[in-house]
């Protein structure tokens, strides 16, 4: 491979790393816990999947991600913001599932990368539902998560010897895509509200149109 | 505004069930019309204008017009597609270099299958292409190339396929391969369009698939051509030709990866098997050609690929795009826009690009 090449694969996963901590930051978390968040998922990701029977989970591609949806919904103020979030990612699993079932199957005939597509579903659930950055991570990721897990035992019914995989990809999984793609979807409609609000001569309401300022009464 | 941005969140929930009206063209099949309207091949499933072919004689054309009644795209003649150079490719002395030498495989599509031999075009518990990998694996290592394969199964054969090969993928990736080969069939029906004889023996042709919509894109289309020179050099009529796609094929994975599509599911899968000893030998040659071992003290004559300063200008590009459309959302001026995406990237970089603007707060 080629020093071009091996500087292709560096700049990449380093964006990525970027693009993780600038978003996890957004999650009311402080700047060194966002990054070590990122750090724990680029380098669990490079660990062994930890494999019990059928079910192969990586670190940094799931066990992190999960780990900080949990956290998300402990550290949650109302149980109104966890159901939502409940129900956002149960909503995202589905869409995700259809997707994979009712979209062409060739790349090529794709409107939209599904990879992408789930993130961008998982932030349009979590915005119409909880319009909440915290809840558009647990949505894209538990959503991407939820779905696999319908498709495995789909195919363990059928009798279908298939493997569960989740997160394996470890960074570059769409488990982790989908959950940062689903934050920058619902900050990038935060931040455009906000600005319709104030064209409009309004003071944005922390409640409704600036739902993702830190410090906002939602996150 | 807001009314603007709920009807675009719903459409974008919409989204696959709009998508399920194009279901029915997942077995289309297109003509691929060259500027006279003559077919130059075909092709399963619908093109994108700017998708890119590389006939099996070199010509070059784009992807313009689709014409989704008469199932034909119009393409634009972009002239000779020039090959690498590889004269070496040709020497008899295989590789012996003591470099480790390792590439991975796997199949996305686990229920593709030969009608002529496995009895159906899909198997969903285990397809027939898994012979042509394992076979395809088999002779790679009999040319002393070390193979990862996984024969993970992703069924089923849907959008989501390719997401769950993903992983798949993503593993092989870290063992350390040069490249990594996703293995196929194609689907146009006519077998006719695969036959081929190299060196007397009938065989089926190989079609390499690249994705166009990653930062990979241009290492994996030079790697692509130069499997393609290698090949035309040594067995002449076994790679058919090269189809450059929209889609991303988990290509983003890694910048020597290629989709091969071996025949067509009305294809003999003997004939397909017997390709595989001879693609083996190409990809083998491709990889490593034209070392001679310790007698070359390790050189190679093999093809640089400089496709990673374009993907590295290309990763680059979409994150300021990114992060310039972030901060005119957020500030609707330019000038404020300026700032916060210098504030961006002052933070992502922890202070090393971006300025520090002074008295600004930390």
């Amino acid at each position: 491979m080629t020093v071009g090449l091996i500087l292709l694969a560096g700049v990449s996963a380093l964006v990525l790393f970027g693009v993780a901590q600038r978003v996890l930051d957004r999650m009311h978390l402080t700047d060194r816990a966002a990054l070590l968040i990122a750090a724990l998922i680029f380098l669990g990701g490079l660990l062994p999947d930890i494999r019990v029977g059928q079910v192969s989970v990586n670190l940094g591609g799931a066990a992190v991600p999960l780990g900080v949806c949990v956290w998300l919904l402990v550290k949650t103020d109302t149980r109104q913001e966890v159901v939502r979030a409940l129900w956002g990612s149960a909503l995202t699993a589905v869409i995700v599932f259809l997707t994979g079932r009712l979209m062409p199957a060739e790349p090529e005939q794709m409107t939209i990368d599904p990879q992408y597509l789930y993130g961008l579903a998982g932030g349009a659930v979590a915005y119409l539902l909880g319009r909440s950055r915290r809840a558009a991570f647990i949505c894209g990721v538990l959503g991407v998560i939820l779905a696999d897990i319908a498709v495995a035992v789909i195919n363990w019914q059928n009798g279908i010897e298939t493997t569960l995989r989740l997160g394996t990809a470890g960074a570059m999984d769409t488990v982790v895509i989908s959950g940062l793609l689903a934050v920058l979807l619902s900050e990038l409609v935060g931040e455009l509200l906000e600005r319709a609000a104030r064209a409009n001569g309004r003071e944005p309401s922390p409640t409704v149109e600036t739902p993702f300022r830190k410090g906002g009464s939602r996150s | 505004m807001k009314k603007l941005i709920s009807v675009l969140f719903i459409s974008l929930l919409l989204l696959p069930f709009a998508a399920l009206a194009q279901e029915d063209e997942t077995e289309d099949v297109y003509r691929l019309l060259d500027p006279l309207g003559e077919t130059v091949t075909f092709f399963c499933g619908t093109p994108e204008p700017g998708d890119e072919y590389i006939s099996g004689d070199n010509r070059h054309f784009r992807v313009v017009q689709i014409d989704p009644a008469a199932k034909a795209a119009r393409m634009e003649d972009l002239g000779s597609f020039a090959l690498p150079d590889v004269a070496w490719a040709a020497e008899t002395a295989l590789p012996v270099s003591a470099v480790r030498r390792a590439v991975a495989l796997y199949c996305t599509h686990s229920d593709e299958s030969y009608e002529p031999t496995d009895g159906k075009s899909s198997i969903e518990k285990r397809g027939g292409i898994y012979d042509v990998a394992e076979s395809l694996k088999a002779s790679l290592e009999k040319q002393g190339v070390i193979v990862y394969y996984s024969d993970e199964n992703h069924y089923p054969h849907d959008a989501g396929a390719y997401r769950r090969s993903r992983a798949t993928a993503a593993s092989l990736a870290e063992e350390g391969v040069d490249a990594i080969f996703d293995i196929h069939r194609d689907g146009i029906p006519d077998a006719s369009q695969y036959e081929s004889t190299v060196d007397g023996e009938d065989v089926t042709k190989v079609r390499l698939l690249v994705g166009r919509s990653n930062q990979n894109a241009d290492a994996n289309k030079q790697f692509a051509a130069q499997i393609k020179a290698v090949a035309d050099k040594v067995y002449p009529g076994l790679v058919k030709d090269i189809y450059v796609g929209k889609g991303t094929y988990n290509q983003d994975l890694m910048s020597q990866a290629v989709l091969l599509e071996f025949g067509t599911h009305k294809s003999d899968k003997n004939e397909v098997l017997a390709s595989t000893a001879l693609m083996a030998d190409v990809l083998n040659r491709t990889l490593y050609g034209g070392v001679t071992g310790a007698a070359g003290g390790g050189k190679t004559s093999a093809p640089k690929n400089s496709g990673g300063v374009s993907g590295i200008a290309w990763v680059i590009g979409l994150l300021v795009v990114g992060a310039l459309v972030y901060a005119f959302a957020a500030t609707g001026d330019r000038r404020l826009a300026f700032d916060q995406f210098k504030r961006t990237f002052r933070e992502m970089t922890g202070g090393l690009l971006g300025g520090r603007k002074d008295g600004e707060e930390e």
